[in-house]
């Protein structure tokens, strides 16, 4: 066990070590203490109000009397259709985490660094979730090419097919070419926001300013998305090359990983991948890029906010993890205001295949004029969670009905939600769409980073559009105004609708507060919180209506 | 001190107008007379870009940004006042009364200089004070008995004036924001007194608080004496 002064010491030989002492401080005395949290102040010369404010921010350290080791059960709102809160309110010594990325396999229970599920029978350790299904309409994938092999998930077995190839031949073809082959590719950002890859790493390239860096966002916390934990779990040295080339390409000399604190099997099995890529000189001092690029992983603690990359910068800096003004942008002013690439994991991943493959390939797997690939997590009231790759511009009804075999027998869809809950609920009515952008914002919704969350016709929509706005409350920053304040007012609408509600008065205000916070929002959270409450008013009008009415 | 040359003109309300090196929309519009509301900005500080009341139509720029975090550039085209702006900033103006609860609003001028600044607002844009109305944010702190600052956060706004000028212009970092989204709250460390923390009681904090909830105790003492003492003669101030 390592001395506050000792920790300190370690601290200081590495990049962004204050979310590195929180971890370290918080295995060790299995809370954060005062006294953890002075040492922290003065070793890194931080004021003390400081430490204290930002460590409150995070939902996973415990600060009072809890412990590390307390169980923290899932209450997202998948887990939640399969009776989590039932199971937390029996255990007096747990507490309740938002989705932990796990809804293919619910109910997860994270205790310390392990997670178990708990299902009707059982409590059984689950380290990894399930491995993606071979692709059920046998159509060519991207992301999801070799993740299904034998040991792909080691250095050995990802080097035994095509790995590290894609960056054999960059060192050849230099940077521009891979640029040039992104450019041409149309690959865009995978978590949700999709801007250009091409045009961002060749921005940082660009910009003055060193050390340049690259962050790999695995801060997946968008409830029903699980994607990011499966490809880090089969395929991570996908995301590692994507990394190390995106350092080649961009002249980056530091590198995240930044992870989200429920997943903390992939801390060890992402360290030991590192250590492996270090081993055989493709990181670390004097490595094959000629240059001494390196990855560090820094474990979050429980924020949603914390995957809106301006937090993540702020975050990873030992800051409060308040959204950025932008402009500037990452690419200019990013991690320490110097230039910063910020992918995505599935981004990351795909860049190899891409370079391997040649941009035309790549684009030629969408539909139409569509570009390329999404990873989709599928789960809900759905007989075969998981995360399936498509085309974008595949029908979501093939997806729902065919491929994740339809509804639970004995009930039909009723909804799904889309871009994890951000993009608000769609009716059953509505699944004609395809899955892209143009086509989900015809209808008043999103892709996003394409978590999709399936309600049977057994569902109430206004008790699930509680349970999501609950969310968006319950990981609101407290920055700005709209959301901080809206995002708690419709909160207490939808707690308190009902036969004694005035029923235009309800809707005015609920409309009302989704107007100011779709318009005036900083970031994506509120904008999401007016999705989900606009959705409900749309899209299910008549159980909404019902609940109004006086019971007969 | 001399101000920074013109760096260009932009189009303000259908009104050319120039504006400085590095100077927000929000900075430029107020110099040239043009009065957008905001509560969380404070000239001296950076932008913060919280409470969104100054956000302003772009053109060609979707929603509608923040513009006291906008900088202003060559040929941009900015409308401060529009129906949909007015309409959007009435309805925010009363969600944030709703915060605290609109009964608390009057507060005494004495509490600090920019104490009156909610109700400015509130009687600028005319907001329906009866909407929205719910838990409240505040978290008072009765209990920190120093003699000066006195500590009523139920009428806090969460506009984060305090903790940003203690932090930039008195360089004391003694109170910080703690906790998240509508539990937020202002605080030093391990939610103690600011006797014990690091603050030296310069008041700036309380000086920048738009709503009262930071006051002047010994101002408030003042005021509260029936008739203020006389002031002392040159002669008894030499003795």
């Amino acid at each position: 066990m390592y001395s506050n002064s000792q920790l300190i010491e370690m601290a200081g030989q590495q990049p962004a070590p204050f979310l590195w002492l929180l971890d370290q401080f918080h295995r060790r005395d299995e809370r954060l203490t005062p006294d953890a949290m002075r040492a922290i102040a003065s070793g890194l010369r931080m004021p003390l109000a400081d430490v204290y404010g930002t460590a409150t921010f995070y939902h996973h350290l415990n600060l009072g009397n809890g412990s590390r080791s307390n169980p923290r059960v899932c209450t997202g709102p998948v887990c939640r259709l399969r009776g989590s809160e039932q199971w937390l309110a029996d255990c007096p010594q747990a507490q309740s985490m938002a989705c932990a990325g796990r809804c293919d396999v619910p109910v997860p229970i994270l205790q310390g660094d392990s997670t178990h599920r708990l299902t009707d029978s059982a409590l059984e350790a689950a380290a990894k979730g399930p491995l993606p299904v071979p692709n059920p309409g046998g159509l060519p994938e991207c992301i999801f090419e070799h993740i299904r092999q034998p040991h792909q998930a080691t250095y050995e077995g990802y080097t035994a097919r095509d790995g590290f190839q894609a960056l054999d031949a960059a060192l050849d073809s230099g940077p521009d070419r891979v640029l040039q082959t992104l450019d041409d590719s149309g690959l865009a950002g995978r978590g949700g926001a999709g801007f250009p890859t091409g045009r961002k790493w060749r921005s940082v390239q660009e910009a003055p300013g060193t050390p340049k860096t690259i962050v790999c966002n695995a801060d997946e916390g968008e409830p029903g998305c699980f994607k990011d934990r499966a490809i880090l779990e089969y395929d991570p040295y996908a995301v590692l090359e994507g990394m190390i080339l995106a350092a080649f390409a961009s002249g980056a000399e530091l590198g995240f990983i930044y992870l989200r604190y429920e997943y903390p099997e992939l801390l060890t099995q992402l360290e030991e991948a590192l250590t492996a890529c270090r081993t055989v000189g493709l990181l670390g001092p004097a490595n094959k890029l000629g240059s001494d690029f390196d990855i560090h992983i820094r474990r979050g603690a429980g924020a949603y906010v914390c995957g809106e990359e301006g937090s993540l910068l702020n975050s990873l800096e030992g800051k409060h993890p308040f959204p950025r003004n932008r402009p500037p942008f990452p690419v200019t002013h990013g991690y320490l205001q110097k230039p910063t690439v910020v992918n995505n994991v599935e981004t990351l991943a795909a860049v190899p295949h891409i370079l391997r493959h040649g941009a035309e390939w790549y684009r030629d797997l969408g539909r139409g004029d569509l570009v390329g690939t999404k990873v989709i997590s599928v789960s809900g009231d759905v007989q075969r969670p998981g995360n399936y790759e498509v085309p974008f511009g595949f029908p979501l009804s093939e997806l729902l009905y065919d491929w994740a075999g339809g509804p639970p027998s004995g009930s039909n869809f009723q909804a799904a939600s889309m871009a994890g809950l951000s993009g608000g609920f769609l009716s059953a009515n509505d699944f004609d769409v395809t899955l892209d952008e143009p086509s989900l914002r015809s209808c008043n919704s999103m892709l996003g980073a394409a978590g999709i969350i399936v309600y049977d016709d057994t569902r109430d929509m206004v008790d699930e559009t509680r349970v999501a706005i609950e969310f968006f409350a319950e990981e609101s920053c407290g920055k700005c105004f709209p959301c901080r304040i809206g995002s708690r007012r419709l909160r207490e609408r939808l707690d308190a609708v009902g036969p004694d509600t005035d029923r235009d008065e309800w809707l005015d205000e609920v409309n009302d507060l989704g107007r100011v916070m779709r318009n005036l929002s900083a970031c994506g959270l509120g904008v999401a919180a007016s999705f989900v409450s606009d959705s409900l008013v749309r899209n299910f009008p008549d159980q909404l209506e019902q609940r109004f009415e006086a019971p007969e | 001190m001399t101000s920074p040359p013109a760096a260009g003109t932009f189009m303000l309300d259908g009104r050319q107008v120039e504006f400085r090196e590095g100077e927000s929309v929000l900075a430029a519009a107020r110099r040239h007379g043009i009065d957008v509301p905001s509560l969380c900005y404070d000239d001296r500080l950076e932008a913060f870009g919280g409470c969104r009341l100054c956000a302003v139509a772009v053109k060609g720029v979707n929603g509608f940004p923040a513009s006291c975090t906008t900088q202003a550039q060559p040929d941009m085209e900015v409308e401060t006042r529009t129906p949909e702006l007015d309409d959007l900033r009435r309805t925010l103006l009363a969600m944030v009364v709703s915060e605290n609860g609109s009964e608390r609003l009057a507060v005494d001028p004495l509490r600090g200089l920019a104490s009156q600044e909610l109700q400015e607002a509130v009687a600028d844009l005319n907001p329906d004070l009866d909407r929205f109305k719910g838990a409240t944010s505040g978290s008072s702190r009765p209990d920190d008995a120093n003699p000066f600052i006195l500590r009523d956060y139920d009428l806090c706004i969460s506009c984060y004036r305090c903790v940003r000028v203690c932090a930039e212009q008195e360089g004391d970092y003694a109170i910080t924001v703690a906790g998240r989204g509508f539990g937020t709250n202002i605080s030093v460390e391990f939610d103690g007194h600011l006797r014990d923390s690091s603050c030296t009681f310069c008041g700036q904090c309380v000086q920048t608080c738009p709503t009262g909830a930071l006051a002047d105790r010994k101002a408030m003492r003042f005021a509260q004496t029936e008739e203020p003492p006389p002031l002392p003669t040159r002669k008894e101030r030499r003795t």
